[in-house]
């Protein structure tokens, strides 16, 4: 029996003058906060002006892991991927947003990606099996990434209407819910989502010695 | 005729008895014969759900071999390089998947994108449809969170049965960036392989269009499979909703030249998108049977055996008892012929035995009773008889104390003519007959019969003590036997008899008198006048009586406590000069 969770998401809404803070609570079916999961909103009424940041993200390789697990951005962001381990690595993605592969790159170098169309980007490394990494790029400024107690918010939203947007990785399909925040809107709201999530199936990291295997 | 009857009874005996015997080794036979029928199916039908199960571990094994060959294609790096390209070389995408075809050895293997679109492909003559089985396997996997899918699919112009598998190329795992699909050809290699291990015969066989199946492979003959396709039609065909269908024995001869029968197990597999296709299984009888067959032979040999020993039992026996029944017939005619002096001698102890002894008893009784004919030309009653016999009687002439009875019939002569000969002969003889009866019932011999007279002895020819007591006794007996006559013939509207009796006792001298050529024992003397005398009294009214006995009698009666005399007075007999006192007798 594959578990199931589940995502409640708790928009809170302030507001402060013109615009509103919305902060998201994402629970699993058994009441855990879920991590790492992506939350945006998109604007439905004139669409968000997009800027990408000037200096590049980064992503390390360190200790044969990636240092971020799941790393939201805007179209047009670059990230770099600097290797700080001890040994190479060979990153790569053949998802559709985003094919890219780091011929094998040793310690102290980096590659460098820029992210130009929206989607997820799964990160693999064919030297190391077990490492992973997501990237979600993201047409909206307006997104955030929940933390371990399960929380996001997304400050200073204009009033309008949006599509509130959930994505994490053991998720199937994104969770959406259209959401209006009025300009009269001063007291926060509490809305809950309630999202299915897969299994957590991952490749656990070989011993010394032994071959890893998938679980 | 005997002979035959008797020869008949033994043929019926030994019938019955083999009959019965043959009945019994029969349904022991059939039921054992059955017993071990019903075992080799049930052994072969548990072969069969056993070789239904290997079917299922073979194409297990070779879905886990495709998914132990995906994963080792999608860790490959050779792949990824050539999909990293925007956008993809097909050429050499299929080059690539056609050198892994030579790695691990499965024929045919596909590409397919998330979007289910055929990228690359080793064999377009099979697969060569972007929306085809491989697609909906990989729909349904991704639908319900499968690792990996599988399924049955015809491909290719000829429609040839293909296992597929699919298994997704993860970038990195768990996140599926494309599909494989593997395609393996279920021929007749395949089948051979499964009846390698396993002795079972198997046939896949297509129902898509019902009135043509199709062999899609088989190790059988192709005549047998077809007629195992046939088979599985109309067992689709007769009923609905069918899952397993046992299949009745396919005679032999069409399927092997063993000539044997083959117990069939019907297992349908479900095909993508299509009709599910049977997989027949089946395995021959014979050599399930070969052991129970030995065993049924054994047990012919031993009924055989068993059949003759009772026939020569049936055979002893009904001799046994034929014999001596022919002994006795034979016998019978023996003592017909008039032979009473030879015996049967059967030792034996059971009812023929009885009946022998029996047969001689009879014997003993007919010659005494020739014997005692022979001696007195008289008939006696059977106690006499055997006193006679016991004691011998002097016959040759013997002076001896006898009591004599005379009796006489009452108003005969006036009945005489009234009556029609033939009646009145009926109605003496009926008056004989009593009295006689009444006569040898004390023990008297009647001497003779003197027309409607009669004439009895007492003492003589055996020696009775008690001679006198009798023949007063039967006197008597006498009397009350004619009042019972005459109830009778009043019953029937005659007149009544009468009766007169006269006893006496006297010395007389006995034996056989007559010529040579016909002896006859009496008695002769003067008592015997004096006891014909005494009787003409009764018919003298004055008397008062019709019983009268002499002096000489009274005086002989050991038992004169029964008799009241009544002295008459006395008489005077022709030619003797003594007068004889007579007494009338009544009953005490
Ligand atoms: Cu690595």
């Amino acid at each position: 029996m594959r578990p199931l969770a589940f995502v409640c998401i708790c928009a809170a809404i302030s507001l402060r003058a013109s615009a509103t803070d919305v902060a998201f609570r994402l629970v699993d079916a058994v009441g855990a906060p879920v991590a790492d999961a992506v939350v945006s909103l998109v604007a439905l009424d004139a669409p968000a002006k997009i800027s990408p940041p000037a200096e590049p993200l980064e992503i390390a390789q360190n200790g044969q892991e990636f240092s971020t697990f799941v790393t939201p951005l805007v179209v047009g962001t670059t990230v770099n991927f600097p290797n700080e381990d001890k040994v190479s690595h060979q990153v790569y993605s053949l998802s559709p947003a985003k094919k890219f592969v780091f011929p094998l790159y040793k310690p102290g170098t980096r590659g460098t990606v820029t992210f130009d169309q929206p989607g997820v980007v799964a990160l693999g490394c064919n030297i190391h099996d077990w490492m992973r990494a997501y990237i979600v790029v993201l047409g909206t400024p307006l997104f955030g990434k929940s933390a371990r107690d399960g929380t996001a918010t997304i400050t200073a939203v204009a009033p309008g209407f949006y599509r509130a947007e959930v994505w994490h990785p053991r998720l199937g399909k994104n969770e959406t819910r259209e959401i209006s925040l009025a300009a009269s809107d001063i007291t926060a709201r509490t809305e809950s989502f309630t999202l299915a999530l897969k299994p957590d199936r991952r490749i656990h990291r070989s011993p010394e010695g032994s071959g890893g295997g998938y679980k | 005729m005997a002979w035959f009857r008797f020869r008949r009874f033994s043929i019926r005996l030994l019938a019955l008895l083999l009959g019965l015997l043959c009945v019994t080794l029969a349904t022991t036979y059939s039921l054992v014969s059955s017993a071990n029928d019903a075992s080799a199916r049930e052994h072969a039908r548990a072969s069969l759900e056993l070789g239904a199960r290997l079917f299922e571990t073979a194409i297990r094994q070779r879905i886990d071999l495709s998914s132990v060959t995906s994963s080792l294609m999608s860790a490959d790096d050779a792949i990824k390089q050539v999909l990293l390209e925007t956008p993809i070389d097909t050429k050499t995408l299929n080059s690539t998947l056609a050198s892994y075809t030579q790695r691990v050895g499965a024929p045919a293997i596909t590409l397919f994108d998330l979007e289910r679109n055929l990228l690359g492909n080793t064999r377009p003559d099979l697969i060569d449809e972007t929306e085809g089985p491989f697609a909906y396997l990989i729909r349904r996997a991704s639908e319900r969170e499968m690792p990996e899918n599988n399924g049955f699919s015809y491909l290719g112009k000829s429609r040839d049965l293909h296992a597929l598998v699919v298994a997704p190329l993860y970038a990195p795992y768990p996140n599926i960036a494309y599909w494989f699909g593997l395609a393996f050809p279920i021929d007749r290699a395949f089948a051979e392989k499964l009846k390698e291990t396993s002795r079972i015969e198997v046939t896949f066989v297509s129902t898509e269009d019902i009135a043509h199946p199709r062999v899609l492979a088989t190790t059988l003959p192709d005549a047998s499979a077809k007629i195992v396709a046939d088979a599985v039609a109309l067992g689709r065909r007769t009923r609905a909703q069918l899952t397993d269908l046992v299949l009745p024995d396919v005679p032999a001869k069409a399927l092997a030249t063993e000539g044997d029968h083959y117990v069939t197990l019907v297992k349908t597999h479900d095909m993508v998108a299509e009709d599910p296709i049977s997989i027949v299984l089946q395995i021959p009888l014979g050599p399930e049977l070969a052991a129970a067959r030995d065993l049924e032979s054994f047990l012919i040999v031993v009924s055989a055996a068993a059949l003759a020993a009772a026939a020569i039992l049936a055979l002893l026996i009904a001799r046994g008892v034929s014999q001596p029944v022919q002994q006795l017939a034979a016998h019978t005619h023996v003592i017909a012929r008039g032979d009473y002096k030879t015996r049967l001698a059967l030792d034996r102890a059971d009812e023929l035995g009885q009946l022998a002894d029996a047969m001689n008893a009879m014997s003993v009784g007919l010659a005494e009773r020739d014997r005692v004919r022979d001696l007195l030309d008289k008939n006696v009653s059977p106690e006499v008889a055997a006193q006679l016999i016991r004691d011998g009687a002097a016959l040759g002439g013997q002076e001896r104390e006898v009591t004599i009875l005379f009796a006489d019939l009452r108003g005969f002569t006036t009945l005489s003519e009234k009556l029609p000969p033939t009646d009145l002969l009926a109605l003496l003889n009926r008056y004989l007959d009593r009295m006689s009866t009444a006569i040898e019932a004390h023990g008297g011999v009647i001497d003779k019969f003197i027309g409607d007279g009669i004439m009895a002895l007492f003492g003589a020819p055996v020696a009775q003590g008690d001679a006198a007591d009798r023949a007063l006794a039967a006197a008597l007996a006498m009397e009350r036997a004619l009042a019972d006559l005459n109830r009778e013939l009043a019953a029937e509207g005659r007149p009544p008899l009468g009766i007169g009796v006269g006893v006496n006792t006297a010395r007389v001298v006995a034996g056989n008198i007559g010529s040579h050529r016909r002896l006859n024992y009496s008695v002769i003397g003067d008592g015997v006048n004096v006891a014909a005398r005494i009787e003409s009294e009764t018919r003298k009214p004055e008397h008062r009586t019709n019983l009268i006995t002499s002096a000489a009698t009274l005086a002989a009666l050991r038992d004169p406590e029964k008799i009241f005399p009544r002295l008459l007075g006395k008489v005077y007999v022709k030619g003797r000069a003594e007068s004889v006192e007579i007494f009338a007798v009544a009953a005490g």
